[in-house]
């Protein structure tokens, strides 16, 4: 008598599309996210009192690129995993696919926009001026 | 003890919508289920009540309905499950997320549409083995299909899921749970053409967690993860 054991494991062949590749992102982003966001909750709010997070608290922070660089990873991870997530939502309950594209287009605009022009805020804020010596 | 019975009634040649229609049942039994109450309701009150049941026993999947808001089958649902005491009260309606036609009964075409759509059937064109015995898989290839065999086609789980109601193109649990148990069977040579189907934007990305199909499941099937299983597929191309 022939006994087969193990398990077999096959390589297939997959179609590739956007919602494979946005399921991938939301994925790698949750998983920078827990160390990123955690990471600040535990910065802002456990470690430093929430009650001094003052413009000088800021600022000195900002005055460092290690944490300019951290906040707007958070930022591009936070802000765009949270419009894909709304993007699931509402093509969930838009079911004309023109409103739906013209929905994701402005969706991504949006995102795009708001990342460039946070990431701008981030990258020139000159802590100097509001720090005291 | 007694049952109050709240029925969702519908009859498409005289109403314009549905309606609760309301039954009190006497010297009924904790052991008694709800397809036997309903079975009383059909034969001693009103004969015009419209639902679908077959075995009663829990193995054809007919009569799977929403039952205290909550997807269950009605024959293996009994009364004690529902409640205690002199008097219970027990609401019925159909399944949601397909068109009523009378009464309980749903058009269940969509659903099986999906399920026909994963190719739920074995494809293997390799010749059978020349001893006329069966195409040989280990224990452990058996195994990691197990789970999803026991699918029933009751629609408790789709139906259930909230991503279906709000969008009946999604092909829904039952469906990727029927492409799972071939995708998974080492003897079967078409788990591309059905990963193309799950895969497709209204295949497995759709599902969004929220474990309300494993919950309905009357044959307890791990269902959200058998379609996890799937999307894990998708994500690495390795079975």
């Amino acid at each position: 008598m022939t006994t087969l054991s193990g398990v077999t494991h096959r390589k297939v062949q997959v179609r590739s599309n956007f919602e494979r590749f946005a399921f991938l992102f939301m994925r790698l982003s949750g998983v920078t996210l827990l160390v990123l966001a955690v990471g600040h909750v535990l910065i802002q709010h456990v470690l430093n009192d929430v009650h001094n997070l003052t413009l000088e608290v800021v600022a000195a922070t900002w005055n460092s690129w290690g944490w300019k660089v951290y906040d707007m990873l958070l930022l591009i991870f936070a802000f765009s995993h949270g419009m894909n997530g709304l993007r699931n939502v509402l093509e969930d309950y838009i079911h004309n696919a023109k409103t739906v594209k013209i929905v994701n287009i402005v969706l991504a605009v949006f995102v795009v926009v708001t990342i460039i022009w946070a990431g701008i805020a981030i990258a020139s804020f000159d802590a100097a001026p509001f720090i005291n010596n | 003890m007694q049952a109050q019975l709240r029925i969702r009634r519908y009859n498409p040649e005289k109403d314009t919508s549905g309606y609760w229609g309301e039954y009190t049942l006497n010297n009924i039994n904790p052991n008694d289920s709800v397809l036997d109450l309903l079975h009383r309701v059909k034969w001693e009150i009103d004969g015009t009540l419209a639902l679908r049941r077959s075995c009663a026993h829990g193995v054809c999947g007919s009569d799977a309905f929403r039952i205290n808001g909550t997807n269950m089958l009605a024959c293996k649902t009994l009364v004690s499950r529902l409640g205690a005491g002199e008097t219970v009260k027990i609401q019925v309606e159909p399944i949601l997320g397909l068109r009523v036609i009378k009464d309980l009964i749903v058009d269940m075409e969509p659903f099986m549409n999906h399920y026909k759509s994963v190719l739920p059937y074995f494809i293997n064109d390799e010749a059978a083995p020349e001893n006329g015995r069966e195409r040989l898989q280990s224990q452990e290839d058996r195994a990691r299909f197990d789970d999803t065999t026991k699918c029933i086609l009751c629609a408790a789980c789709t139906t259930s899921c909230p991503s279906f109601w709000a969008n009946e193109r999604y092909i829904g649990p039952a469906a990727i749970v029927n492409a799972h148990r071939f995708i998974f069977d080492s003897r079967d040579q078409a788990p591309e053409k059905r990963l193309a189907v799950v895969g497709d934007t209204f295949g497995v990305w759709r599902c969004r967690t929220n474990f309300n199909c494993t919950n309905a499941c009357p044959r307890e099937i791990e269902i959200t993860k058998a379609i996890a299983e799937v999307k894990k597929v998708l994500a690495t191309g390795e079975i």
